[in-house]
């Protein structure tokens, strides 16, 4: 059985478990190219207009190998955290894509509750039915695929640069070189390091969501807030560069928080959508760090 | 010695010439056109007879063209506009504390403190409320946009207009047109949706304090001066040569990169008669399929840009 992974959204950061998982089960596994511009075309070709352009080039990267494969992983992902979700456009995503791209071969449906190994195993259990019988393989293939992903190692921290920045946003904008267009090599080259969300503790994350006046319902918020806010707070960068979609919900709520807390700090808000043009991206990670170079 | 500064802007192209006082002795103001190359040598074409390359002792380019301008010019300092404005303002200036900014294709508020700047911000992906929506409705209208504020100031009466989208506020304004609204009240209403909508996105959590400069070509409209007084409920300063603080800024900032270099990277006003081809291609060499511009000054090829990996704009900038 061919599986197609298609390589957008939250498979950036779980695509050890989802490729050992059904690696383990024995299928051959499809796993798209990096996003390019006949992606990007097909995404916002077949997404509805609406949607978010990692939304849209999610659809692209689906478009582009429906045809080689019998089951597609479309991650319903739900919950990763109890008394948290992910935004609301991941628990349709798979009928957003059955309803916009036609001829598509079979998909994983069931919902995903990451909170408990328990939970996430039913959904283990139900979509690995579906390639092999054997609850044996499916039971060592799990406990493989998580061991697989335990030690695969997400997140940049970049050390020996001038200058600092907390880069923050949802992990698959800053995964995804074509559509942040190589910001992090960008950034680099102005002798900027940058860190990212997975590479400071949970624990600090949350000491810092504690002072909100309401727990975070979402877990993209719980993040890029606590992130941000404890480096900013403690000094521990020069500056943070908030990576967003344009027209993102969580974002036009977490990015004003976020201000509030951390008042004259530097930010820089990036807003991306379809744009390939990069004279205005640049213009404003360059001004960004003129102003820091010149206020430290 | 005389300091050139280029900026290469979405709708207009603005060359300046300052002494070593950095007193302004030729200003040219041409549109971009889309053919920025085109507008940098129809701009230069009066400075020839008058000036020798060895006049020129530093030359710098900003704006949203600033890559090729710096390719084409041999240029000492590519700066982007919001540095460039805010040393330009300062040169005028010492206690500026707020800069906006609203030209053909951004809008941007810089916030400076004891000559610093601490805070900016420009529009995000989306251009509405700049200066090419006030000519397009300018156009659309039939009213020359040197006379849109004085349209604006003859007003007597306050209409509303759909500011937060620029294709919302025409069709609002359209709306009014057709059931007989006067076209002052409605260029008015159009200037305050403009302010309003400026000030709640790209102003939107800045310290604004005076003293305040109004700059970029959006500033020559005296309506939107007039709306952003009545807004913030304070003097707004538009400075002389507002319509050119970003080539006055990239002057500046060339003198100070050949005061550290020693020697300018002019070519000298034979540019204008070069040929400058400029071809776009899809390198086919990876699933990126970059598009990627060539640049070639006399049959060579002076630069590349737009590929991702470098491959094309890394290795060929060569001085023809």
């Amino acid at each position: 059985m061919k599986i197609g992974i298609p390589k957008g959204l939250l498979n950036y950061k779980y695509m050890p478990f989802f490729q050992g998982f059904f690696y383990e089960l024995g299928a051959e596994l499809i796993v798209s190219e990096d996003t390019n511009k006949h992606i990007l075309n097909e995404g916002v070709k077949y997404c509805v207009d609406e949607a978010c352009v990692p939304m849209k080039i999610f659809h692209g990267h689906v478009a582009s190998i429906k045809d080689s494969c019998d089951m597609m992983v479309i991650p319903r992902i739900i919950q990763l955290k109890e008394r948290e979700f992910i935004c609301p456009k991941f628990c349709g995503l798979p009928e957003m894509i059955q309803n916009s791209i036609p001829n598509m071969p079979e998909i994983t449906s069931t919902p995903i509750y990451a909170t408990s190994k328990n939970k996430l195993f039913s959904w283990a259990l139900q979509e690995g039915k579906k390639v092999i019988k054997d609850t044996g393989k499916i039971n060592s293939a799990f406990d493989e695929a998580l061991r697989i992903q335990k030690h695969h190692h997400n997140g940049i921290k970049n050390k020996g640069y001038k200058l600092n920045i907390a880069l923050a946003g949802h992990p698959y904008n800053i995964d995804d070189h074509f559509i942040n267009m190589n910001l992090i090599s960008k950034l680099n080259a102005l002798d900027i390091g940058i860190i990212t969300e997975e590479c400071i503790s949970e624990d600090l994350i949350n000491s810092e969501t504690s002072n909100l006046f309401k727990r975070p319902f979402w877990t993209f918020a719980r993040n890029s807030y606590g992130f941000t806010c404890h480096l900013a707070l403690n000094k521990k960068v020069d500056g943070i560069i908030y990576v967003s979609s344009f027209a993102c919900g969580i974002d036009s709520i977490v990015i004003d928080l976020i201000k509030h807390r951390i008042g004259d700090f530097p930010f820089l808000i990036l807003k991306l959508d379809e744009h390939t043009g990069e004279a205005g991206l640049e213009t404003r990670i360059e001004a960004f760090v003129d102003m820091l170079e010149r206020r430290y | 010695m005389y300091y050139l500064g280029i900026d290469v802007g979405s709708v207009s192209t603005d060359i300046v010439l300052v002494d070593e006082n950095m007193h302004i002795k030729e200003a040219v103001y041409t549109r971009t056109k889309g053919r920025p190359i085109k507008a940098i040598q129809e701009g230069l074409k009066s400075f020839k007879s008058k000036y020798t390359k060895n006049e020129i002792y530093a030359a710098g380019t900003t704006g949203s063209g600033r890559q090729i301008a710096a390719m084409v010019l041999g240029a000492d300092a590519t700066k982007n506009e919001i540095t460039a404005h805010a040393v330009a303002a300062l040169q005028n200036d010492k206690d500026v504390r707020t800069i906006m900014e609203i030209g053909g294709q951004d809008s941007k508020i810089i916030i400076l403190r004891d000559g610093i700047v601490t805070d900016f911000a420009m529009n995000t992906v989306c251009a509405a409320g700049t200066g090419s929506f006030l000519d397009r409705q300018a156009e659309r209208l039939e009213i020359p946009i040197e006379d849109f504020g004085d349209y604006a100031l003859k007003s007597t009466t306050s209409l509303r207009i759909a500011g937060r989208c620029a294709v919302f506020a025409e069709s609002d304004m359209i709306h009014k047109q057709q059931l007989g609204y006067d076209s002052s009240d409605i260029i008015n209403g159009l200037c305050e949706a403009l302010v309003r909508n400026y000030l709640n996105n790209v102003g939107k959590g800045k310290d604004i304090k005076s003293k305040i400069f109004f700059q970029g070509g959006v500033a020559a409209n005296i309506g939107m001066k007039a709306a952003f007084e009545r807004a913030l409920q304070c003097e707004v300063c538009v400075p002389e040569h507002y319509n050119m603080m970003g080539a006055i800024g990239a002057a500046i900032l060339a003198k100070e990169a050949v005061m550290k270099s020693g020697k300018t990277n002019f070519k000298g006003f034979d540019l204008i008669q070069n040929e400058f081809i400029s071809r776009s291609f899809e390198c086919a060499d990876c699933p990126n399929n970059c598009e990627v511009a060539k640049l070639e000054e006399n049959g060579f090829v002076i630069g590349c840009f737009g590929d991702r990996c470098g491959k094309w704009g890394g290795k060929l900038v060569v001085n023809a």
